[in-house]
């Protein structure tokens, strides 16, 4: 009996043990996490080479591991030394220094590298398999179905005047009334004549809308030599379109991106891993082939440093036009006008590809700045207008004196009002 | 018979005008006489090689050493060429123009660091932005931490001037996208933020310590 109950507390002290153990490893490997992205996660990754190598397997590498720790705490005196890997890897990163951590202790450095070693297995263990979600939404267009309902209709119709008149014939005949010969209906005078008033009024709204739509290219969605997806820059990764379209604050163009503002964050994302991207015909795209075609345009290969020379311009295909006898100036709509990029160009960070998603006609332009108020407040390019100011105060004053709301007039300053409509505001 | 058909094929050809109004865009359309639409002169983006191909020198960008008004100095230290670090070692002696702003330029800065600087290093200054997200982002090393970390915040502002012109390590150029005067705005703001963020550390840390003291 005693005899049995100290090997339960043996067994009892064991389990205690392990796990007390396997806490403590895994919370090295906690604290190697933290240190790692605290000290080494700006220039290293365990499984890709940034400015740093890749750190998956460093142990591996450097044989001797008082020699790794040194080289961590001080590089520098370790490619003094004359150490040929730790010189040959200085050569290879073209002489980027490492910094130096003096501070580090060997238990925290012990961390890290445990850290290091789980992750490259984790990641071994785990093939990148793409996201199942399936972005394609299926949202049928209603126009066919409506027209086969009216054709169904139509038919339905001239099958009841058909059989009508058939059975007026019938109860003519019955009657003892005499008939005349039936008429064919493609011969029936009503009949052609109806069928000339349809076709003179599709032919019309088809003619109106074509000639209304010469010259403008609203839902224009042209192939761009990269399929470039707003949907994932300005929608899931929520960059603001002033980053890349930076002159949209300053001038007239809102400015195409350079190549530079591209590789500025693509020197380090050289793969796509989001949810699956789809061009307009339906067919699935390869963002690293996509972010491949950037490199080519901006010679760059990763792993070295990128010469910024020897970039070329990226051709985009240009899908909002203004004729030359419209002046139109960003800044002003964005600054001054306080207007937001999605009021003219649409649900920009929902668009894979970007279409005009105004039609930019002038009685488009005309109806907003007949609508929109002028936003007086905290903005100083309308300060001068003190007319207007004193008016809103006053109409505000008077209608809070009487108990009332405010009228829709009073309750704002369009922009007609204050010269949005005036024909040399954009034609000069 | 032969006449319903074609009544039927006419019909049919009026739906398919109809429908194929809708749908994939890839052509701009037509226009009917482009009276003044297209551009005489030069526009931006417009491609110029035909003016070198008669040779005629034309060149988009201001002349050398031009200044815009109410521009910054140039900044006078050139790129390190790789693996060379003495104008960034250098670029540490270089003081920053801008000492003080107001609450207008302060807001303005601020404004400018999130739309260009706080993908990255964050909104708070944490470096952890909506690219990085602890790792789960798309970027795949770690943004600066602009708060809480010593060796940024002794960071000399010529030193991080010379960072944001030219780029450092994964970080590109914003030379681009910001003029000289906005990036030192964006440096004095990152500064400010860095006092502000430990001077009311500083008085928490005597607070807890003397609330040690006292059990």
């Amino acid at each position: 009996m005693i005899h049995l109950k100290s090997f339960a507390g043996k067994l009892i002290f064991g389990f205690v043990l392990a796990i007390v153990l396997q806490l403590g490893n895994s919370a090295l490997a906690q604290d190697g996490k933290a240190l790692f992205s605290q000290n080494c996660a700006s220039c290293h990754a365990v499984n890709k080479q940034l400015t740093g190598p890749a750190l998956a397997g460093v142990e591996d590498r450097w044989p001797d591991k008082a020699i790794l720790h040194h080289w961590i705490r001080n590089n520098q005196e370790v490619i003094k030394s004359g150490y040929p890997y730790a010189v040959n890897l200085y050569n290879q990163f073209n002489k980027t220094q490492m910094n130096l951590f003096p501070a580090i202790t060997d238990k925290e450095i012990d961390a890290i590298l445990a850290y290091i070693k789980t992750a490259a297995a984790e990641a071994n263990a785990t093939p990148a398999g793409g996201t199942p979600a399936d972005a394609k939404n299926a949202e049928g267009d209603n126009t066919l179905l409506f027209g086969i309902l009216t054709l169904v209709l139509a038919i339905i119709a001239f099958v009841l005047l058909q059989v009508n008149s058939n059975l007026k014939k019938l109860s003519d005949d019955k009657d003892g009334i005499p008939s005349h010969e039936p008429v064919p209906f493609w011969r029936n005078k009503s009949y052609i004549a109806l069928l000339a008033v349809v076709l003179f009024l599709i032919g019309g709204i088809l003619i109106t809308k074509g000639a209304i739509g010469l010259g403008r290219s609203q839902n224009y969605e042209p192939e761009q030599p990269i399929f470039y997806s707003h949907k994932v820059h300005a929608g899931v990764n929520q960059i603001n379109c002033l980053y890349c379209h930076t002159g949209a604050q300053y001038g007239k163009q809102a400015t195409i991106p350079s190549v530079n503002i591209c590789m500025n964050c693509h020197m380090a994302i050289n793969e796509y891993k989001g949810p699956k991207i789809y061009n307009g015909e339906g067919e699935e795209v390869n963002g690293t082939a996509e972010i491949q075609k950037l490199y080519k345009y901006a010679g760059f290969e990763p792993g070295k440093p990128w010469d910024a020379s020897k970039a070329k311009p990226i051709e985009w295909t240009r899908i909002h036009n203004l004729p030359d006898h419209v002046y139109f100036n960003h800044s002003q709509h964005v600054v001054a006008g306080k207007q937001q990029c999605q009021t003219c160009h649409g649900d920009i960070p929902k668009m894979d590809e970007v279409k005009q998603f105004a039609p930019l006609s002038m009685g488009w332009c005309i109806n907003c700045h007949r609508t929109t108020q002028v936003q007086f407040k905290e903005n100083d390019f309308y300060s001068i207008y003190t007319k207007f100011h004193d008016q809103l105060k006053r109409d505000s004053a008077e209608a809070k004196a009487n108990g009332r709301q405010l009228s829709k007039e009073k309750s704002g300053i369009t922009v007609e009002q204050i010269g949005g409509t005036e024909c040399q505001k954009c034609h000069y | 018979m032969k006449k319903i058909s074609i009544i039927i094929a006419v019909f049919a050809a009026g739906i398919a005008l109809v429908s194929c109004g809708d749908g994939l865009k890839r052509k701009p359309g037509t226009v009917y006489m482009p009276d003044m639409g297209d551009s005489r002169a030069y526009e931006t983006y417009a491609d110029h090689s035909i003016l070198e191909k008669k040779g005629i020198f034309y060149n988009n960008k201001p002349v050398a050493g031009t200044i815009a008004r109410g521009e910054e100095m140039p900044f006078l230290l050139t790129k390190d060429l790789p693996g060379d670090t003495a104008n960034y070692v250098a670029s540490k002696q270089v003081a920053n123009p801008v000492t003080s702003l107001n609450a207008k330029e302060t807001a303005e800065a601020e404004r400018l660091y999130l739309v260009n600087c706080g993908i990255c290093h964050g909104a708070k200054l944490d470096g952890n932005g909506p690219l990085y997200k602890d790792g789960k982002g798309p970027f795949p090393a770690k943004p600066a931490t602009l708060v809480g970390d010593a060796k940024y915040e002794a960071m000399p502002d010529g030193q991080m001037f010379y960072s944001v012109t030219y780029g450092k390590n994964l970080m590109g150029s914003y030379a681009s996208q910001l003029s000289r005067k906005q990036r030192w705005a964006v440096i004095h703001y990152i500064k400010s933020k860095q006092s502000a963020g430990k001077a009311p550390s500083a008085p928490a840390a005597a607070a807890d310590s003397s609330a040690t003291a006292k059990k």
